[in-house]
């Protein structure tokens, strides 16, 4: 806890975020293994080092600090709370794959859009990537909304739990392309021309099967060869490829032409998510089913990868009610939805009063303050 | 599986294991000397040679290999121990492509040491992800976005299954290493001779300025001095960095001798090549990812740290500017989560 004098805000807040680890029990896999570090109004980790033998002890200091932010580290130690870090003594960690909205213009205030961007980052990631190519089990997975507008989605298996960072680095630019290379998906041998099979794993796979995709858009097919416009023509290319033929399909330049096509279907074949996080066998993660500072929401924990399609956050990770809560805008704010109650745009220096998830999620913006 | 060609062709097995504890063993005058000459040899030319094919030859190989492990114990030096597993697993490379075609088992056998299942699918292997990450070097050939990746598997040539193999066989020895017991007096003397083999000191410290280098920089520069075996990432960004600071390819070359597989030619072409193709230096993020960054002095790429080290801005933390830095900064927190 902050030992400078707190603001209005931040008191009412701690306030609030200790009612609620009083009233919702807390569960984190492999607690006592953990490193925790809390966050407050200006950082959000502020300390670090912390270990808890138990539920009991964990949720006792919550409510008795009600942190704004609560991250545990996904490693797991024989000693979580020693330090420097080497004495901690790391026995492993889940894999991770942190998807977010940044890089979208819409600021501070999450729009729709992002949200719906970033949720479809993450279904790609687990249907296209963690389940076919690295065959984790749906049952390994646990997928969490991040409190703001992502998704943390952590992979629990026998399999990643000793893997070195350089090994995470290289899951992760498998993901996201990075290093991907036409020359050792194609290559030459003799006079003879080969690549993958559409029933191939990996990015050739992706290619071929992307690839034959496209070739039912004419402009795609005639971007190749003018002949595919004829539909008998694209039918014979595509079995071709069906059958890992890439050698014999009559198409001038056509080493040349794939690794255009390559080249610019890359990004759309490869996932989004940020490769740093997954690489760091030591990063400090937001607890699951904790309140997220930034803007009252829950780092929700969903039911299984398959809810993700249907969640909501605006409507489901607040984690406030609709007992009414007068606010004074501190900054213009616009039109937003939250748990279904729409309001704004208000202009700066106006008071409202509004149900207390979204009077709430204005103070963590920092947007408003207590009228 | 107490078959004496495969426990003499594979000596770190736990068959051989078995195999010599039910034998009893006693260590003689005449072995010494030979297992010495064999981690002379490992440690001069990087080799193992191998063994004759009478069983008496086979029985003698189980035994130099324990001394020859005591000898290395006892010199206790890092860089005798990476170039010594380096040799020895040289020779079970040798012995698996060479086994491969008449003793297809003694492939599995030795994979099943370390607890990797190759499963044959054409002419090629399919072996599970994460034993792929753990036993291939981190360099383009082994990319695993070039890979055909499926359910968890990885395929590979039977060429890279050896590869993977003897990966595991260094990585096996350079942790099994020093073992720490009480030695004949005999071994122990042996073992301090080895110590001569140690390259001269002079030739790994190179007066390059070291002293404004970034701690990342600088730590990897020591870490060679002391024959740690750097992982490929790190060194490409060590070799990139040097390059731009305008450090001579004789010197950089140098500075690598340290490297327990260190090969003069090998180093010099790729520093040349980094050079001609003018790589840029990998952010601090991406150092941070590759787990090389040890402290924070917040410059972006450690190509800004002498700059920003003469600059005003960062003028009081110069005094720091070294990776005890790293653990400062941690107790203060500053290397704090990004959202």
């Amino acid at each position: 806890m902050s030992f400078l004098v707190q603001s209005p805000e931040e008191k009412f807040l701690r306030k609030k975020f200790s009612d609620y680890y009083g009233s919702s029990p807390v569960a984190v896999r492999g607690l006592e293994k953990r490193e925790f570090g809390f966050g407050g109004w200006e950082k959000k980790i502020e300390f670090r080092h912390i270990a808890f033998r138990n539920e009991v002890e964990l949720r006792a200091r919550l409510v008795a600090e009600a942190p704004l932010y609560i991250s545990h580290s996904v490693a797991y130690y024989e000693f979580p709370d020693a330090r420097p870090m080497p004495r901690k003594n790391w026995l492993g960690s889940d894999l991770i794959f942190d998807l977010d909205a940044e890089g979208h213009s819409c600021g501070k205030f999450t729009c729709q859009q992002c949200l719906d961007r970033v949720k479809a980052d993450a279904v790609k990631l687990i249907e296209e990537f963690l389940l076919p190519d690295f065959g984790f089990s749906k049952s390994e997975l646990a997928v969490n909304f991040s409190g703001s507008r992502g998704y943390h989605v952590h992979v629990v298996s026998d399999a990643v739990y000793d893997l070195d960072r350089e090994a995470r680095r290289e899951i992760a630019d498998y993901v996201s392309g990075t290093g991907l290379s036409f020359e050792r998906l194609f290559w030459n041998e003799g006079k003879k021309f080969f690549g993958p099979a559409p029933s191939q794993g990996g990015f050739g796979g992706k290619f071929a099967r992307a690839f034959v995709a496209k070739l039912s858009d004419d402009a795609f097919a005639i971007s190749i060869a003018r002949k595919l416009k004829k539909p008998e023509e694209k039918e014979k290319l595509k079995s071709a490829i069906e059958r890992g033929n890439w050698d014999n399909i009559g198409i001038a330049n056509r080493e040349k032409k794939l690794s255009e096509k390559f080249e610019e279907m890359k990004l759309t074949m490869a996932g989004r998510i940020d490769a740093n996080v997954t690489a760091d066998t030591s990063k400090l993660i937001r607890m699951p089913d904790s309140i997220h500072g930034g803007s009252g929401f829950a780092a929700k924990r969903l039911a299984s990868p398959d809810a993700i399609s249907s969640f909501e956050p605006m409507r489901s990770a607040p984690v406030f009610g609709s007992a009414p809560l007068k606010v004074k805008a501190t900054e213009a704010i616009p039109a937003l939805n939250i748990r279904d109650h729409s309001f704004g745009p208000i202009p700066a220096g106006e008071v409202r009063e509004l149900p207390e998830a979204c009077a709430i999620y204005l103070l963590c913006k920092k947007a408003a303050v207590l009228a | 599986m107490a078959d004496l060609l495969f426990c003499s062709h594979y000596p770190f097995s736990s068959a051989a294991k078995a195999y010599v504890s039910g034998r009893g063993m006693e260590i003689v005058s005449s072995y010494v000397e030979k297992a010495e000459e064999r981690v002379r040899e490992a440690i001069v030319s990087g080799k193992v040679r191998k063994v004759p094919t009478l069983s008496d030859a086979q029985e003698e190989e189980l035994a130099l290999y324990a001394i020859a492990r005591m000898i290395v114990s006892c010199a206790a030096n890092r860089y005798l121990i990476n170039r010594y597993a380096v040799a020895e697993a040289k020779k079970t490379g040798d012995y698996l492509s060479s086994d491969a075609g008449a003793h297809p088992e003694y492939v599995d056998a030795v994979a099943a040491e370390f607890g990797i299942r190759f499963e044959k699918t054409g002419s090629q292997f399919l072996v599970p992800l994460g034993k792929y990450l753990t036993y291939t070097p981190r360099s383009t050939d082994y990319k695993l976005a070039n890979r055909e990746v499926a359910s968890g598997k990885v395929k590979v040539s039977s060429h890279e299954r050896a590869r993977m193999l003897e990966e595991a066989v260094k990585k096996k020895i350079e942790r099994e290493l020093p073992i720490r017991a009480a030695f004949p007096a005999e071994v122990k003397a042996s073992g301090a001779r080895m110590l001569a083999l140690l390259p001269k000191l002079e030739a790994t410290v190179v007066k390059v300025g070291q002293e404004n280098y970034p701690p990342c920089i600088r730590r990897m520069i020591e870490e060679l001095a002391l024959n740690v075996n750097l992982p490929h990432t790190a060194r490409v960004a060590l070799a990139i960095y040097l390059v731009r600071a305008g450090v001579a390819t004789d010197k950089i070359v140098d500075i690598f001798r340290g490297a327990p597989d260190f090969s003069e030619k090998t180093t010099r072409y790729q520093v040349e090549y980094l050079r001609t193709k003018g790589y840029s230096m990998p952010s601090c993020a991406t150092m941070d990812s590759y787990g090389v960054c040890i402290a924070v002095c917040r410059c972006g790429t450690p190509l800004n740290f002498r700059a920003n080290l003469h600059g005003r801005r960062l003028a009081q933390d110069a005094g720091t500017a070294s990776y005890d830095a790293y653990y400062v900064s941690l107790a203060g927190g500053a290397k704090e989560e990004k959202k």
